[in-house]
């Protein structure tokens, strides 16, 4: 076990600002990824499990802190010297006597930059660097905090896309908090979620999808066309914007995508939406009767139902 | 996967010693100023004092004791203003992220400064021998003035990344270093009164800060004269340990604690 968390508690001030009390382990090679609302606690817990905020509680793990790597929301350099100068001294190397550092600046297509200074560089450019410098570490657990906030859709999807390919076929394992649920889709494995401090859910995302979406979901806009054709149909909690019903069964979902069809509507399916998971998890653990637990309720009977058959 | 860095490395010097010349405070207060005041006073001093003998000893006093400006601005305001413009930022705790400790950055920085330091007492010696008439040192003035002022480079430095720490936002670390920084210098006798000329509580004041010493005194030293080191050492001793406690409680308050 590469870490494990357990009856965590940050405050500040009187303002508790993380509670966790059920344990969360993460194994070696664990994509962790981190959900949840602004202040629900997801910088405070990196923080405190990489020791820089005060905490009660126990966090145990076997890494050094030299072994966890971490890229935070804000990274900062000083800004008398260009950004080459810092690298070197940061990885304690020289760029032209090491390859792997020079494939890691080609790779992030980082080469222009590193003769200007880092408030030259633009937000794209400040995440490269700190990211290179982060996988130069090669640790076997790496923390990154809202990597991609404040970028354009498209530095975001290419910084994401350089990310996945860099960890695929790597075994190293990383705790990646993040807005985008996007993101996540591509790159996280197991997924935790928070909600004002508390945990909702941890676990293996195809599992915690399961729970509380079923076996699949269809999604479609919310018009009053789709609305009268899904009448009947399982609802789950969703934005407002769409509808999504559940599929407890490979037949009901052929029912559904048959109306639709029938019906020209397009629609979307998925068996592993972290968005629909992430809302019909925070309903199911809130207990606030929503629709979402409804709907579990309804599937935990359905599934019940099929395996007495 | 690196193991754990050592506390000294070429590159951080060099880092370190970038950052330094990178900050243009230095440049102007630390190497100019200094060498401006010195210009500036020497030479209005050469129409008061007639005699060559006296003139020389009045210069060399000036000469030396404004010496004392370059830790002060170079060290003390040069580094308490960037280390809070970088506390302000989060770079300290984005290095230690990285693994590089406040220790080895203190290392680094610390070493970096000094050489700084040298480089515009070279500077200011070249000045000083071009434009003013200052007397040659004896072998032991020149170590002890040496010995001086990196002990008091050292102190400064303690006090500067300890006011900084404590402090952390840029506005009242340069108000505070600033206000320290006039005050060491009035008190010390480089801003136009002389200790003599002090009341009897300012005096009491400076009595406690080695600037006043090395202002008032070195002129002596500086030629092979006797001197009554023990007040000296008493206002070394007392700013080193203001320094020291400021520094210790500072690295202890911000030091990361990991499981």
């Amino acid at each position: 076990m590469l870490l494990s968390i357990q009856n965590l508690e940050v405050r500040y001030g009187s303002n508790k600002a993380l509670s966790i009390t059920a344990p969360i382990e993460l194994e070696e090679g664990d994509r962790v990824g981190v959900i949840g609302a602004n202040g629900a606690g997801k910088t405070t817990l990196v923080k405190s499990i990489l020791g820089l905020v005060p905490y009660e509680g126990t966090i145990r793990t076997e890494l050094l802190p030299e072994q966890m790597a971490v890229h935070m929301q804000f990274n900062e350099y000083t800004d008398n010297m260009c950004v080459k100068y810092v690298m070197e001294a940061i990885l304690d190397t020289d760029i032209s006597k090491n390859k792997k550092l020079q494939e890691l600046i080609d790779f992030f297509e980082f080469g222009d930059c590193l003769r200007k200074k880092y408030s030259k560089l633009s937000g794209g450019q400040k995440q490269r660097f700190t990211i290179i410098m982060v996988m130069m570490q090669d640790a076997p657990l790496t923390f990154y905090d809202e990597v991609t906030s404040g970028l354009d859709f498209e530095t975001r999807q290419k910084l994401v896309e350089k990310l996945v390919e860099w960890y695929r076929g790597r075994d190293a394992g990383f705790f990646m908090v993040s807005h985008y649920y996007e993101e996540l889709d591509q790159l996280a494995d197991k997924l935790l979620i928070l909600d004002k401090g508390k945990v909702v859910a941890y676990g293996r995302r195809q599992e915690l999808f399961q729970k509380y979406c079923g076996r699949a979901v269809i999604i479609m806009d919310n018009t009053p066309q789709n609305e009268a054709l899904m009448k009947g149909a399982e609802r789950m909690s969703s934005p407002k914007h769409l509808i999504a019903v559940s599929c407890g069964s490979e037949e009901k979902e052929r029912e559904i995508t048959r109306v639709l069809l029938l019906n020209d509507v397009n629609y979307k399916r998925s068996n592993n939406d972290i968005e629909m998971l992430y809302i019909n998890a925070k309903e199911a653990e809130a207990g606030t009767r929503g629709a979402a637990a409804k709907n579990v309720g309804t599937r935990m009977a359905y599934k019940e139902k099929e395996a007495g058959e | 996967m690196k193991g754990r860095r050592k506390l000294f490395s070429r590159r951080m010097l060099l880092f370190e010693f970038r950052n330094v010349i990178g900050n243009p405070y230095v440049h102007i207060f630390g190497v100019g100023m200094p060498i401006l005041m010195m210009v500036i006073i020497t030479r209005a001093v050469l129409g008061e004092i007639a005699e060559t003998e006296m003139l020389a000893t009045v210069t060399t006093s000036v000469f030396l004791g404004i010496g004392a400006m370059i830790p002060m601005a170079t060290i003390f305001m040069g580094y308490g203003i960037a280390h809070a413009q970088e506390l302000e930022k989060g770079i300290p705790q984005r290095m230690e992220l990285f693994g590089i400790g406040i220790k080895m950055s203190l290392c680094s920085r610390i070493l970096s400064e000094v050489i700084f330091m040298v480089l515009a007492f070279c500077v200011y010696f070249a000045a000083g021998y071009a434009l003013a008439d200052v007397k040659s040192p004896a072998g032991w003035g020149l170590a002890i003035y040496v010995v001086c002022i990196l002990t008091l480079s050292v102190i400064l430095f303690c006090l500067a990344h300890a006011i900084a720490s404590m402090l952390r936002k840029f506005s009242l670390v340069y108000c505070v270093t600033m206000l320290i920084y006039f005050g060491m210098m009035i008190l010390g006798g480089m801003m136009g009164i002389s200790f003599d000329n002090m009341p009897s509580a300012m005096q009491a004041a400076a009595k406690l800060l080695p600037v006043t010493y090395i202002n008032r005194d070195f002129a002596a030293i500086w030629v092979g004269e006797s001197y009554n080191f023990m007040p000296m050492v008493q206002s070394y001793l007392l700013l080193g340990a203001v320094a020291g406690i400021l520094l210790f409680f500072t690295v202890k308050r911000d030091s990361r604690k990991l499981h």
